[in-house]
C-alpha cells in the first residue's frame, strides 16, 4: 500500500511553529489543489490548531518523504521548522496514524472528541476538491468507522477535561434538571463564552450574560439567544440565580460573602452554585460556609479535570485494541484487491455456481451425457472467464498505478460478490 | 411443605447476598455490565421471598408477624420490594448496595434464629392484625429507605462542600435526585403508618383488653408519624428544604429503631406479642 503521510503535531514541535503551519480553510483548498498537480494522486490534509498532517497516494513512485516536505515549506513557509519536527510514516502505519488521530489518542487533550469531527470535516473538503479517490474513501470509512467505536465501545472521551466543562459537571451532580434553573455568567471573556454555551448545551433554563463593557456581553448574547443585565446593577438580581459563574479579569473580588449570604436570605437558601472560573478568583472562597451555597474555584474543578483525564489514559488500550481490529480489517481488504486472488476467485465463483447446476440437473441426462455435460459447462465457464482474466493479467503486467488496479479489482469484486465480507459470511 | 420452607429460609440470605455482590460490584467498577441482570436478580430474590411468605403463612395458618424473626424476615422482604419499586419508577439503579445490606441483616438475622410455630394466640391470626401489621413493617421500610437516601444526601452534599469528587461523587445520582427519593419514600411511608395507626386504633382496644394509649410502642410510633409529619408538610410548602428535612428524616428512623428496640425487649407492653 503506497499511502505516505507527514505530520507536524504537539509531539514534534511547540505551539509558535504549529501554529506557523495551520492551514485555514482557503488554505487547504489551495494546497490540496498544488498537492494534486505536483505529489499525490489523491489524499487528505488535516489542520487543527495542534497538529497540521498531509496523506497521499503518490503519482510517482519515487516521491518519498523529503519531497513532501519540501512542498510543505514551498507553500508555507517557516524558516524555524525543520525536518525533525516532522513524523513521518508510510503504508499500514500511516492509516494506522491517522485511526489514532480520529478517535483521540493522540490528542493534546486524550479524547478530545472535536478531532473527530475536524478529520470527518477534512475529509470531505477532500472529497468536495475530488482529492478523494477509491482509496481514500475507503480509508475514509474506516476512519470513520474507528472514530465511532472508539467513542462507544470505550470510555475516552467521557467526563469533564476542560475547567469549563468541569464545572458544568459539577452544576449536574447538584441539580437534576437544568432547564428550571436559571444561570448568570460574570465576565464574557473565551472562559465566560466556553462555560455559557456548555449550559446552553446542557439545556439550562435561563441564562444571563454580564460584563464590565456592556457592548460585549450583548454581541456574545446575541450570537448565544441569552439575556444581558448592566454589569453596575447584576447584585441586586443575584437572589434570582441558581447558579454564578464567574470567569472575569478582575484584580479584586466582585462578589462578597455577605453578599452571597444576602442573596441566600432573599431565595430562602434554596441551593446556590457559585463557580469562580477566574484568577484571581472573583467570588468570596468564605462563601463555601453558608449553607447551601456550592462554591468551587478553579483548583478544585482542576482535580475533577485530572481525575478524568487518568480515567481516560486509562482507556488508551482498548481504543488501540480497536485501531488495530480495524487496521487488519482494512489490510484484509486491501489486499484481497490484489490480481492474482481475485483471478482465483472470480473462477472459483463461476466454478461453484457451475457445480451446483450440474448437481442439481444431471438426473435429467444419460450417465454418458453426464460426463459431456460437465466437459461442455467447463469450456463455457472458461470461455466467458477468458476475457477478464485477460485484462486482470494485463493491468498485473503493465504495472498499472495502484489506484488503476485497485479501482478494477474492486469493481469485478463488487459486481460478483465476492469481496472478503461476503466469503466471510458465507463462511 | 416444611422442608420447602427450610430450604427458602436457607437459600434467601444467600440471594440476598449474591444480589447485593452484583449490585456493589456495579457500583465499585462504575461498570454497566450487570445494568439488567442484576434487576432480575433482585426481581428472583423477591419472588423467592414472597412465596416463603405464603408458605409459612398457609402451613401454619397465620401470617409471619407471630415473633420477632418473622416479623424480621417480613420487614427484608418489605423494604428490597419498596427499593425495587422505587428503582422501576425512577430507573435509579446505582443506589441498591445501600438497600439491599439492610435487608440482609435483617434476613440472616430470621433465617438463624427463627422458629416454626403453629400454635399462636388467636388474635395473631386475625386478617385485620395481619394487615395493621404488614401496612406498619412497609411504613417502616418507607422509612428506611428514606432515611438511606438522606444519608447519602448528607454524605454527597459534604463531600461536594470539601471538593472530595471520589467514589460517591462519581456514582451517586444528584443532590436534588437524593433529596427527592428521600423525601418520596417518606411520604410512603408517613402514608402507610397512618393507615397502620389508624387500624390500630380502631381494632387494638377491642382485640386487647389491656390496651392503653401510653404504651411505648404507641408512643414511639406516634412520635416518629408526628417527626415525618412536620418534614413532610414544612417541606410541601417550601420552609424547609435539603439538609434539614432529611436530617429530620434520619432522627425519625433513628427513634423508630429505638422505640422498636424499646418495646421489644425492654418494655412489657400488651403490643409484644411473643
Amino acid at each position: 500500500m503506497n499511502i505516505l503521510a507527514v505530520s507536524i503535531n504537539h509531539h514534534t514541535a511547540p505551539v509558535e511553529l504549529r501554529e506557523s503551519l495551520h492551514l485555514s480553510e482557503d488554505e487547504i483548498r489551495q494546497l490540496i489543489h498544488h498537492a494534486k498537480e505536483e505529489l499525490f494522486s489523491e489524499g487528505l490534509i488535516i489542520s487543527t490548531c495542534n497538529r497540521t498532517e498531509l496523506y497521499g497516494i503518490p503519482k510517482d513512485h519515487k516521491l518519498d518523504i523529503l519531497d513532501i516536505q519540501n512542498f510543505i515549506f514551498t507553500h508555507k513557509n517557516n524558516k524555524n521548522v525543520r525536518p525533525d519536527h516532522f513524523q513521518t510514516f508510510a503504508s499500514a502505519e500511516a492509516i494506522k496514524h491517522l485511526f489514532k488521530v480520529i478517535s483521540g489518542i493522540d490528542s493534546l487533550l486524550i479524547g478530545d472528541n472535536q478531532i473527530y469531527h475536524q478529520v470527518k470535516e477534512s475529509f470531505q473538503t477532500a472529497e468536495e476538491m475530488q482529492f478523494s479517490g477509491f482509496l481514500m474513501k475507503r480509508i475514509f470509512d474506516a476512519a470513520i468507522k474507528t472514530g465511532k467505536r472508539a467513542i462507544s465501545e470505550t470510555e475516552i472521551s467521557e467526563g469533564a477535561v476542560t475547567v469549563s466543562y468541569a464545572a458544568v459537571q459539577l452544576i449536574e451532580k447538584i441539580f437534576s434538571n437544568l432547564s428550571k434553573k436559571s444561570a448568570l455568567v460574570i465576565g464574557t471573556g473565551e472562559s465566560g463564552e466556553l462555560a455559557a454555551k456548555h449550559l446552553i448545551d446542557k439545556g439550562i433554563g435561563k441564562l444571563v450574560l454580564t460584563n464590565r463593557t456592556h457592548e460585549k456581553a450583548e454581541k456574545i448574547a446575541r450570537s448565544l439567544s441569552v439575556d444581558v443585565i448592566p454589569f453596575n446593577g447584576f447584585k441586586e438580581n443575584l437572589h434570582e440565580f441558581d447558579i454564578i459563574l464567574s470567569a472575569t479579569s478582575a484584580e479584586d473580588l466582585i462578589l462578597t460573602s455577605d453578599e452571597i449570604k444576602s442573596a441566600m436570605k432573599k431565595r430562602n437558601y434554596s441551593s446556590m452554585v457559585l463557580m469562580d472560573i477566574a484568577i484571581p478568583r472573583d467570588i468570596d472562597p468564605a462563601s463555601k460556609n453558608i449553607d447551601y451555597v456550592f462554591y468551587h474555584d478553579i483548583d478544585s474543578l482542576n482535580i475533577i479535570v485530572e481525575q478524568n483525564l487518568a480515567k481516560r489514559k486509562f482507556e488508551i488500550p482498548k481504543v488501540e485494541k480497536i485501531i488495530n481490529e480495524e487496521i487488519d480489517s482494512f489490510i484484509n481488504w486491501f489486499n484481497s484487491l490484489e490480481v492474482a486472488p481475485t483471478i482465483k476467485d472470480l473462477r472459483d465463483y463461476f466454478e461453484t455456481i457451475r457445480a451446483d447446476e450440474v448437481e442439481k440437473n444431471k438426473n435429467r441426462f444419460s450417465p454418458d451425457d453426464q460426463e459431456k455435460l460437465e466437459i461442455i459447462t467447463k469450456r463455457i465457464i472458461n470461455k466467458i472467464l477468458h476475457q477478464p482474466t485477460v485484462e486482470l493479467k494485463k493491468i498485473n503486467d503493465q504495472r498499472s498505478s495502484a489506484e488503476e488496479t485497485a479501482v478494477k479489482v474492486g469493481v469485478i469484486r463488487d459486481i460478483f460478490g465476492i469481496n472478503n465480507s461476503n466469503k466471510e459470511t458465507k463462511e | 411443605m416444611n422442608n420447602t420452607i427450610d430450604t427458602i429460609n436457607i437459600l434467601l440470605p444467600f440471594f440476598y447476598v449474591f444480589t447485593f455482590g452484583i449490585y456493589s460490584f456495579d457500583f465499585w467498577r462504575g461498570e454497566k455490565r450487570f445494568t439488567n441482570s442484576k434487576r432480575v436478580f433482585l426481581f428472583v430474590t423477591l419472588l423467592l421471598h414472597l412465596v416463603y411468605l405464603l408458605t409459612r403463612t398457609i402451613e401454619f395458618n397465620h401470617p409471619p408477624i407471630t415473633n420477632v424473626f418473622e416479623i424480621f424476615t417480613v420487614l427484608a422482604f418489605a423494604v428490597t420490594f419498596s427499593y425495587f419499586i422505587l428503582e422501576l419508577i425512577t430507573d435509579i439503579r446505582g443506589t441498591g448496595p445501600f438497600i439491599i445490606i439492610i435487608s440482609i441483616v435483617f434476613q440472616i438475622i430470621s433465617s438463624i434464629l427463627i422458629k416454626d410455630n403453629p400454635n399462636v394466640k388467636d388474635v395473631l391470626r386475625s386478617n385485620l392484625l395481619g394487615i395493621h401489621v404488614f401496612s406498619a413493617l412497609l411504613g417502616y421500610s418507607g422509612i428506611t429507605i428514606s432515611a438511606v437516601y438522606g444519608f447519602l444526601y448528607l454524605t454527597l452534599y459534604k463531600d461536594i462542600k470539601l471538593n472530595k469528587f471520589g467514589l460517591i461523587f462519581n456514582r451517586l445520582p444528584n443532590l436534588e435526585v437524593l433529596e427527592t427519593l428521600s423525601f418520596y419514600s417518606a411520604i410512603l411511608g408517613f402514608v402507610l403508618l397512618t393507615f397502620a395507626i389508624t387500624i390500630g386504633i380502631i381494632w387494638l382496644p377491642s382485640a386487647f383488653p389491656n390496651f392503653r394509649l401510653l404504651d411505648p410502642k404507641l408512643v414511639g410510633t406516634f412520635l416518629v408519624w408526628i417527626i415525618y409529619g412536620i418534614g413532610i408538610i414544612s417541606k410541601a410548602f417550601g420552609k424547609w428544604r435539603g439538609k434539614k428535612v432529611v436530617t429530620l428524616c434520619i432522627i425519625g428512623f433513628v427513634i423508630a429503631i429505638i422505640s422498636t428496640i424499646m418495646t421489644n425487649f425492654l418494655s412489657l407492653s400488651f403490643h409484644s406479642f411473643y
